[in-house]
């Protein structure tokens, strides 16, 4: 830590807030708020990052690779949380619960449209549709983590 | 760790573009063949068909949706067994003993018309493409 010199900006900031706190109730100032930094987000938000967009939009691409292939039907994934019985029990306080497991995928025929007179039934509208909302799904999560590792940068910083 | 990368979401894009692009040099045969007398092998050129099929892609085995994925491949190009348009024409150095000169089985529109479907979804093909570079490029972006 460097040393601070009185008058210096951040002390009279500082004075000013503790002025600010001073004037709420004390229990506020001897229970302070969680911390609000959590790493478990960060997992959570990897996951969704990673596994599910990224097969899903493997899926989608080889449903626009197969738009003339005869009788081929469109595929999508279905994400799931299935219950898990071999997930491990909270029998004690200090233990940390497990994440959910595995988000299970499946596949399906989505049934995009009829088949046309060769049997293909890929909807190209639909297809690329999918593959838009996909990405902004993707982005929404990478722009999430990209925030919370900000966040968490900025803790381990000293708050520059 | 599976597998299933966004480079295994471009390779399946590519399997598709690949296939478009046979099925444009193709269609762009039958249309420069359209009045082709003699063609290598004797008689009228015959109108080429692509034949396309899903097919497995390397890589995906490990993870439990291998089934899901499926790029394409081009199976064979099939000559087409429609017979060929005769024309009378008894002055053509092609003509048969009738008169009659035997033009490739070939109709501009149907051809244009794939041709047209090829480019289109080669287009979709190529947007699924720059989707998959941009996720990855995102993705590259989150440390910064």
């Amino acid at each position: 830590m460097q040393s601070v010199k009185p008058g210096d900006a951040r002390v009279t900031a500082c004075a000013k807030s503790a002025r600010r706190l001073s004037a709420r109730p004390a229990r506020d100032l001897l229970d302070p708020p969680a911390v609000a930094v959590d790493l478990s987000t960060v997992d959570t938000l990897q996951a969704a990052l990673t596994y599910h967009p990224r097969a899903s939009h493997t899926v989608l691409a080889g449903n626009i690779a197969n738009l003339d292939t005869p009788g081929y039907r469109s595929v999508d994934l279905e994400r799931r949380t299935a219950d898990d019985p071999s997930a491990l029990a909270v029998t004690h306080e200090g233990h940390i619960a497990a994440s959910a497991p595995a988000d299970f995928v499946t596949s399906f025929d989505d049934g995009g449209r009829l088949p046309g007179s060769d049997g293909n039934a890929v909807s190209l509208e639909r297809e690329l549709s999918k593959i838009d909302a996909n990405r902004a799904r993707y982005s929404t999560a990478a722009e999430l983590t990209t925030r919370r590792l900000a966040i968490l940068r900025y803790a381990a910083g000293d708050g520059t | 760790m599976s597998t299933m990368d966004f480079f295994t979401a471009m390779e399946v894009s590519a399997s598709g573009l690949s296939a478009e692009r046979t099925r444009m040099n193709v269609a762009a045969s039958n249309l420069a063949n359209a009045q082709t007398t003699q063609a290598a092998g004797g008689g009228p050129y015959k109108r080429r068909d692509v034949m396309l099929q899903s097919v497995d892609v390397p890589g995906t085995q490990s993870t439990p949706f291998a089934q899901a994925v499926k790029g394409v491949a081009v199976s064979q190009i099939a000559q087409d067994a429609a017979p060929p348009r005769l024309e009378y024409d008894p002055g053509h150095p092609q003509a048969n003993a009738q008169g009659y000169v035997a033009y490739p089985n070939i109709n501009p529109v149907e051809e244009m018309v794939d041709m047209i479907t090829a480019s289109r979804a080669y287009e979709a093909g190529i947007t699924s493409m720059t989707t998959a570079v941009s996720m990855a490029e995102r993705a590259l972006g989150i440390g910064r």
